[in-house]
């Protein structure tokens, strides 16, 4: 589906990579990953041999944006689509200005996962009526987007997404679909997700994660290559403020960066949890999200793929993007996962910057795998994109991909 | 054929099938059976053991082994995705589809997902008993598991997404539908909702004194709050055009979609019902529809008190002097709160409804009266006929301030 002019005005972002758009695009720049931290393996959760570390997010960062008393009535998630938010928001002019109309759409893959968890230790360790109503009230998955909503007095349409990877990118082309209609006339539209020992453990025991296996020992995701072995889990959160050119250029607010097109679809040959045979399925209906929006190929000049080093989904969306592009060669395919992780919206914040920022080569990149026909980019000079695709695909099946052009 | 919408002209969206699973029973016969009856399917349940927590009743599916079931991808479903499988399976059939659905889409919500399976792994897993923790109990965990699962069963390769924004996330799933069928996204629409009951809500509500220790009383005195349900419902949704061309028999026409939220509190609904109002001013511009035209009203009424009171307030600020003479279905009496769930079947129940041109009642409870601080014209004892209805509104009012609201009307309004 094509915008009508629906222009990215602001971009709020927090993740292991620091605060705020000029921090990522650092760590994007020099493809390097942000240190990760051991997580607390004092519960138990963690198999011996499972990976130890993440992409954490400094608790000190959300300080400048929240003051103890709200941050105290707030789950980690809250706190984090909350900052971003916020500072998406300052960026586009509009700090301070109650937003009546304003939409909010989050994605969200586990909702506030630490809150969950306690409210299932008091219910089924303590007894039912151990039940702490804050810990409930901040464990429901729309908490992050209702929380937004009070600070900004967005009175719009407030929508939380759960379609895990593939969550994100539909949120922002929900909210440009709500903006494109008139339904609002601008929309904050993100992701958030906290990392806590017991999803890391979980997911390590599912073997999503990457494991000790870096020259250095290090746990390293390894985007589309053959060595792969799993995703550096993260968290964090990024909002951005989606609204119409007109609308922006009044306040003399100017783009980051135009959403052209949006859309998604579904592998029904993926398993529950898993990844499908159905890569042909998600390419035809790729090419005709494009031809619908009136993009031609040939007019896509970069990519920005959700690959994260997942032994499976990297190679769906690989054969993916093969598949649609046919016999043409591929743009230069960036794949920030190495740097931003999988989950908190790294991911989303670097496409939104892609049109503006010189990516480095591809953090954990180093063997191509034959299997995949596709080399990410090597961080060599590139001029800089007019028409980018950004695409995401879940272990489940779905698939979401956007189009976003230069300002 | 078009729909006259603020100036813009829009092909009409029927919905051709329907579909559900809940307290009445499994599929839309039981429950419209069960719904004209004002049987209300809150009472003693098994699904887990409730005998520390601080309420006892729920309108609980019954245990059945649809012929469904004789696929061998049904043993490896969670409840929830049974529930959603089963609903979708209907509604398709009904609309006269089969699968693969192509040029399809799946739009759904959920609050838990596969919560209730997850936590025999959690009861396990917390206590340090990792050898009973079983890891596929948490395979379909997660809230899109439901939405995911009717998409690989119908061979859906088109759009799936699921909402969770609690208790209007099947609401707004089907506003997502309608959207996507009006733009050409998609030619079919399969959209709902799914939830089974679970102790982390039946708990957390609990925590929050949301729930009445008998069955609830929506709108009426003394009412003490919500009670608990568990189901799926489904409608299918495509051009209406379309769906005459092909031989269907549209059930009626999902006119209009709105939301909004109140951005005012966590958990209480902004008591003033403004945004309740906006999302039900939204839905009535988006079908093209004055206020006047609605005939009844299901609505949200969970049965707590600050709930109905701003619902009563949102339906004063929409229907002004009418508010207390347009009928008004309390679906949630009969087949308690089904969370994620609710929009949908509450659609569903609004398009039976409609169909059958009366409003179905609420159990008398010892009395007719209503809460006279929410004086609504609430639909007691017997079914109310309603020869000359043509529209209608459905609420979701949410945890969070999320306010959706969808209008239906007859196909041949």
């Amino acid at each position: 589906m094509k915008g009508q002019g629906i222009w990215i005005t602001g971009v709020g972002t927090i993740g292991a990579y620091g605060s705020g758009a000029e921090s990522l695009r650092r760590a994007l720049a020099s493809a390097e990953p942000p240190a990760s931290v051991e997580l607390d393996r004092s519960a138990g959760y963690h198999l011996s041999r499972a990976a130890r570390k993440g992409l954490m997010v400094d608790p000190a960062l959300l300080r400048e944006w929240l003051s103890p008393g709200e941050a105290r009535r707030m789950s980690p998630p809250s706190k984090l689509a909350v900052t971003a938010s916020r500072m998406a928001l300052r960026e586009a002019g509009l700090e301070g200005a109650a937003e009546e109309g304003m939409g909010v759409v989050v994605s969200t893959v586990f909702g506030p996962t630490s809150y969950s968890e306690g409210l299932l230790r008091q219910i089924l360790l303590e007894g039912p009526e151990a039940a702490s109503p804050l810990l409930f009230t901040e464990s429901v998955s729309n908490a992050p987007a209702a929380q937004i909503a009070i600070s900004a007095k967005a009175r719009g349409p407030s929508v939380t997404l759960c379609q895990r990877e593939a969550g994100a990118l539909l949120a922002v082309g929900q909210a440009a679909a709500d903006v494109a209609a008139g339904r609002v006339p601008r929309a904050l539209a993100g992701a958030v997700d906290e990392m806590t020992p017991l999803l890391h453990s979980l997911l390590d025991r599912f073997g999503a994660v990457a494991r000790n296996g870096g020259p250095g020992g290090q746990e390293v995701a390894r985007p589309f290559d053959r060595r792969r072995a799993g995703f550096l889990a993260a968290e964090g959160a990024t909002l951005l403020v989606l609204e119409r050119g007109e609308s922006a250029e009044a306040r003399g607010a100017g783009p980051r960066a135009r959403v052209l097109a949006w859309g998604s679809a579904f592998d029904p040959t993926a398993a529950a949890a898993g990844w499908g045979t159905g890569h042909a399925g998600l390419a035809r209906a790729l090419r005709r999200s494009l031809e619908r929006a009136g993009i031609e190929l040939a007019a896509i000049d970069r990519i920005v793929a959700g690959a994260s080093g997942s032994i499976g989904g990297d190679r769906v969306e690989a054969l993916m993007l093969r598949e649609a592009w046919a016999d043409r060669p591929l743009p230069p395919v960036h794949a920030p996962k190495g740097v931003t992780g999988e989950y908190g919206g790294g991911f989303l914040a670097a496409a939104a910057l892609a049109l503006g920022t010189p990516f480095g080569c591809t953090a954990g990149f180093e063997e191509p795998d034959p299997d995949l026909g596709l080399v990410p980019h090597d961080g060599s000079p590139l001029p800089a994109p007019s028409t980018v695709l950004v695409t995401s695909v879940a272990a489940g099946g779905a698939a979401s991909w956007l189009v976003l052009g230069a300002p | 054929m078009k729909q006259e919408i603020e100036g813009r002209r829009v092909a009409p969206v029927a919905v051709t099938g329907v579909g559900a699973v809940s307290g009445l029973g499994w599929g839309v016969g039981p429950l419209w059976a069960g719904l004209r009856a004002g049987r209300s399917a809150i009472r003693d349940f098994r699904r887990f053991d409730h005998s520390l927590h601080r309420t006892h009743l729920a309108a609980e599916v019954e245990s059945f082994s649809p012929a469904l079931a004789a696929d061998p991808r049904w043993e490896r479903l969670s409840l929830a995705d049974r529930f959603a499988v089963f609903a979708a399976s209907e509604a398709l059939a009904m609309a006269g589809l089969a699968a693969p659905v192509e040029d399809g889409g799946v739009y759904f919500g959920s609050s838990t997902g596969g919560m209730f399976e997850s936590e025999r792994f959690f009861n396990e897993f917390l206590r340090g008993r990792w050898r009973q923790a079983r890891l596929r109990d948490l395979t379909s965990q997660q809230v899109n598991g439901p939405g995911d699962a009717v998409a690989r069963w119908l061979g859906v390769t088109g759009p799936v997404r699921t909402v969770s924004s609690a208790c209007s996330s099947g609401a707004l799933a089907l506003g997502a539908a309608l959207d996507a069928v009006r733009s050409g996204e998609v030619e079919v629409a399969v959209a709902g909702g799914s939830d089974s009951l679970c102790q982390l809500t039946y708990a957390g509500f609990n925590a929050l004194r949301s729930v009445d220790e008998d069955a609830c009383r929506p709108f009426r005195p003394g009412r003490e709050g919500m009670s608990f349900g568990e189901g799926a419902a489904v409608l299918v949704l495509e051009p209406l055009e379309r769906a005459l061309a092909r031989g269907g028999e549209p059930l009626a026409v999902l006119a209009g979609a709105g939301s909004a939220c109140d951005a005012h509190h966590m958990t209480a609904p902004d008591p003033s019902g403004t945004g309740a109002a906006a999302a039900i001013e939204a839905a009535l511009r988006d079908a093209g529809m004055p206020a006047a035209e609605i005939g009844f009203v299901n609505a949200h009424g969970t049965g707590t008190p600050l709930n109905d009171a701003a619902e009563w307030r949102a339906l004063q600020r929409v229907f002004g002097e009418r508010a207390g003479d347009i009928p008004l279905a309390a679906t949630k009496a009969l087949l308690g709160h089904l969370l994620g769930s609710s929009g949908a079947i509450e659609a569903v129940a609004t398009v039976l409804c409609l169909r059958h041109r009366e409003v179905h009642p609420v159990p008398a409870c010892g009395g007719t009266a209503v809460d006279p601080e929410a004086p609504v014209a609430l639909v007691v004892d017997r079914p109310l006929p309603l020869p000359e209805v043509r529209a209608a509104v459905s609420t979701s009012l949410a945890f969070g301030g999320s306010n959706a609201a969808l209008v239906f009307s007859r196909v041949d309004r």
